[in-house]
C-alpha cells in the first residue's frame, strides 16, 4: 500500500467514526439545549439500536422492518427514561440530572448484556454493492449510508428548527425555561419530545454504524463519551458539532493509523481537555498584560 | 480549639469505635473482616468524593485516578525493589500531591459539567495509559509480584492486620475532614458552594481553596489506593475505571451527598449490598453476577434521587445523635 492509498484509507475510517460522533453530538446538544438535562444514556441509544436491529433480523425478519421496529423501541425507551426517570426528579439540579442518567445508562446497558450476553454481534449491510477502489484504498458501501445518514440528519434537524413552528417554538422555550412555563407552555411535553427525538436519532446512527464495525452491549460508553467531546466542542450548535465531530474522526483515524489503535482514545479526550481548559483562558486579556 | 460538630468524642462515636475494634473478636469471620477493610478503604474515598461533590459542589470525577495512581506507584516502586513499601506509600502519595496540584491548577478553571467532563476523561485516559504501558505498569494483565507490607518489622500479611490498618487511616481521614470542615478552609468551601460570587466578594480566595481541597482529596485517595494494592497484592487498570466511578457516586448518592458521615455510611451500604446481591441473586440468576448489581445499583440511584436527595444519613442521623442534648442538636 503506497503512502496515499493508506492516507485516504485512514481519511476515510475517520469520517465514518466522525458521522457516528457528530450525530451523536446532535443528540446531546438536542436535549442539553432545549431541556438543560446533561443526558448520559445518549450513546447507549446508538449500541440500543444497533442491537435491537440484530436482536430483531435474529429473529427472523426483514432488514428493514427490523430497523423500524429498533428505532421504535428506542423512541419508546427514550419516552419511558424521560417520564420515569427525567420527570419525577424533585429538586433537579444539573448534577442531579448527570447522576440520574448515569445511572440510567447503566441500568439500559446492564439490561442488554442480561438478554443478549457479551458477543459481539454483526448485521447485514445493507447496500449489497462491492467495495469501491480510489487509488488504492477500498471505501466500503456502508460509509455511503453513514454518510447520507448524517447529511439527512443534518439536513432534517435544520428544517425542523428554522421552518416549522414546533421546532421554533422549542427553540423559544429553551431560552427561558421559567418563563415559558409562566405562560402556559408545558416545558414537560417539550422535555418528552427531545427526549424521544435524541432516542430515534441516536437509534439511527448506531443502525447505520452496526455494518461496519462489531457492536456489542459496551459500545454506547465510548460512543456516548465522543459525542459529549464533540457537542462541547462544536460549541452546542449543529453545524459546529458537525464540523467537530468530523474533525474528531479524522484526528482519531490519523493517530489510529500513524501513532497506535490502542492510544487513540485518549488522543481524543486530551483535545477535549484542552480545548475546556484553554476556553477558560482570556488570551487577549494575557497578550494585553504583557505589552506595556 | 474549636470542637468539631462532626467528630465528637461523644458517646455514640466511642460505641462506633469500640464496635469497629472488638468486631474482628467477637465474629472470627475472614469474609466479614475481608469486606469491613473494603469498607474502609473505599470509605475513604467516598469522604473525599463527599467533600469535593456535596460540600465545595465541585463536580470532580477524578478520583479513581489518584486512586489508581496511589496504587501504582507503591507498587512499581516496591515491586522494582527501589524503595521499601511503607515509603513506597508516602511517596506515592507525594506524587499524586504534585500532580494533582498541577493537573488541578487548570482544570479547576472549569465549572459544573464542564470540570465533571474532564476530570472524567481523566479517568478513561489514565486507565488507557495504564494499560498502553506494558513495560511499566504490566499492561492489561496486570502488576503481580508486590511484597508484603512491613511497617517497622512487623509484616502485614493477614486480612486482620489490615483490618485495623485501614480503618486506622479511614478513621484519621474521618477525624481530619470533620475537623477541617470547621477551620478556616472548611468555612471557605462551604459559602463558595452556596454562592461563588458573594463568597469571593467577601474575600474568599477561591481558585486556592479549590486546589487546596482537591489536592488534599487526591492524597487521601491515593493512600487509600496504596493500601489496597499492598492488600490484593495485585493491580490492574480495570480496577481504577469507570466502574469504580459509579460505585463511589453511588455511595456518595446513597449516603447523602451533604455529609462526611453519609458518604462512610454510603460505602458500608453499598459494599454489603453487593455482597448480599451477589451471594443470593447469584442462585436465581447463575449465568451473571458482576452485571446484575449495574441494574440493581442503578434503580436504586434513581430512587434515591427522586425520593431521598438527602441520602441515607437523613434517616440515620437522628439515631447517631442519641448522646448529645436536645439544644446542641440543632
Amino acid at each position: 500500500m503506497t503512502l496515499l492509498s493508506q492516507t485516504i484509507q485512514y481519511a476515510l475510517s475517520g469520517v465514518t467514526t466522525g458521522s457516528i460522533y457528530a450525530i451523536v453530538g446532535i443528540c446531546w446538544s438536542t436535549v442539553f439545549l432545549i431541556s438543560g438535562v446533561l443526558n448520559f444514556t445518549t450513546g447507549e441509544f446508538a449500541m440500543l439500536g444497533g442491537m435491537l436491529t440484530w436482536a430483531y433480523a435474529n429473529a427472523g425478519m426483514s432488514l428493514g422492518l427490523a430497523t423500524g421496529l429498533a428505532i421504535v423501541t428506542s423512541i419508546l425507551v427514550a419516552a419511558l427514561l424521560e417520564r420515569v426517570v427525567i420527570n419525577p426528579v424533585r429538586y433537579p439540579s444539573e448534577t442531579t440530572y448527570m447522576l440520574i442518567t448515569i445511572a440510567a445508562a447503566s441500568v439500559i446497558k446492564g439490561i442488554i448484556l442480561l438478554t443478549y450476553g457479551t458477543d459481539a454481534r454483526r448485521i447485514r449491510p445493507f447496500l449489497e454493492i462491492e467495495p469501491i477502489n480510489i487509488f488504492g484504498a477500498t471505501l466500503v458501501p456502508q460509509v455511503l449510508v453513514v454518510l447520507g445518514v448524517l447529511v439527512a440528519v443534518t439536513l432534517f434537524l435544520w428544517l425542523f428548527f428554522n421552518h416549522t413552528l414546533f421546532g421554533k417554538a422549542l427553540r423559544a422555550s429553551s431560552i427561558n425555561q421559567i418563563g415559558a412555563s409562566l405562560i402556559g407552555i408545558e416545558i414537560g411535553r417539550f422535555r418528552l419530545f427531545c427526549f424521544a427525538l435524541a432516542g430515534a436519532l441516536g437509534a439511527i446512527s448506531g443502525i447505520a454504524f452496526a455494518p461496519i464495525s462489531f457492536t456489542g452491549y459496551n459500545l454506547g460508553f465510548m460512543v456516548g463519551v465522543k459525542g459529549l467531546v464533540v457537542a462541547i466542542v462544536g460549541g452546542w450548535t449543529i453545524a459546529g458539532t458537525v464540523a467537530a465531530g468530523l474533525a474528531l474522526g479524522l484526528v482519531e483515524g490519523f493517530a489510529a493509523g500513524y501513532i497506535s489503535t490502542g492510544w487513540k482514545d485518549a488522543i481524543a479526550l486530551s483535545v477535549m481537555i484542552l480545548f475546556l481548559v484553554l476556553q477558560t483562558v482570556d488570551l487577549r486579556k494575557k497578550f494585553r498584560k504583557l505589552q506595556p | 480549639m474549636i470542637p468539631s460538630r462532626e467528630f465528637p468524642v461523644n458517646l455514640s462515636w466511642l460505641l462506633f469505635m469500640l464496635a469497629l475494634g472488638l468486631l474482628p473478636l467477637v465474629l472470627q469471620s475472614n469474609y466479614i473482616i475481608s469486606v469491613m477493610l473494603m469498607v474502609a478503604l473505599f470509605g475513604v474515598l467516598s469522604i473525599g468524593m463527599g467533600l469535593l461533590l456535596g460540600q465545595a459542589g465541585m463536580f470532580s470525577l477524578a478520583h479513581p485516578t489518584w486512586f489508581g495512581l496511589g496504587a501504582y506507584i507503591a507498587a512499581i516502586l516496591s515491586v522494582r525493589g527501589l524503595t521499601s513499601p511503607l515509603l513506597g506509600i508516602f511517596i506515592a502519595a507525594l506524587c499524586v500531591a504534585v500532580l494533582s496540584w498541577l493537573i488541578g491548577a487548570p482544570i479547576l478553571r472549569l465549572r459544573g459539567f464542564y470540570l465533571a467532563n474532564a476530570t472524567f476523561a481523566m479517568v478513561v485516559i489514565a486507565q488507557i495509559a495504564a494499560g498502553q504501558l506494558p513495560k511499566l505498569t504490566g499492561g492489561h494483565e496486570g502488576l503481580l509480584g508486590i511484597p508484603y507490607l512491613t511497617i517497622g518489622g512487623f509484616v502485614f500479611k493477614k486480612d486482620l492486620h489490615f483490618y485495623y490498618l485501614s480503618w486506622t487511616l479511614c478513621i484519621a481521614c474521618f477525624w481530619f475532614c470533620s475537623n477541617l470542615m470547621n477551620a478556616r478552609l472548611g468555612r471557605a468551601i462551604r459559602s463558595f458552594h452556596d454562592n461563588e460570587s458573594a463568597s469571593s466578594s467577601l474575600g474568599v480566595n477561591i481558585p486556592r481553596y479549590k486546589l487546596q481541597i482537591f489536592v488534599l482529596t487526591a492524597v487521601m485517595a491515593s493512600l487509600s489506593g496504596s493500601l489496597f494494592c499492598f492488600y490484593l497484592r495485585f493491580v490492574t487498570p480495570e480496577s481504577f475505571g469507570f466502574p469504580l466511578l459509579v460505585e463511589l457516586i453511588m455511595m456518595v448518592i446513597i449516603g447523602g451527598i451533604e455529609s462526611i458521615r453519609g458518604a462512610l455510611l454510603g460505602s458500608f451500604v453499598v459494599l454489603w449490598l453487593t455482597e448480599f446481591i451477589h451471594a443470593y441473586l447469584g442462585k436465581v440468576l447463575p449465568a451473571m453476577t458482576g452485571e446484575v448489581d449495574a441494574i440493581f445499583f442503578g434503580v436504586l440511584i434513581i430512587l434515591v434521587l427522586i425520593f431521598m436527595p438527602r441520602g441515607l444519613i437523613g434517616w440515620v442521623e437522628p439515631i447517631l445523635n442519641f448522646s448529645r442534648r436536645r439544644d446542641e442538636r440543632l
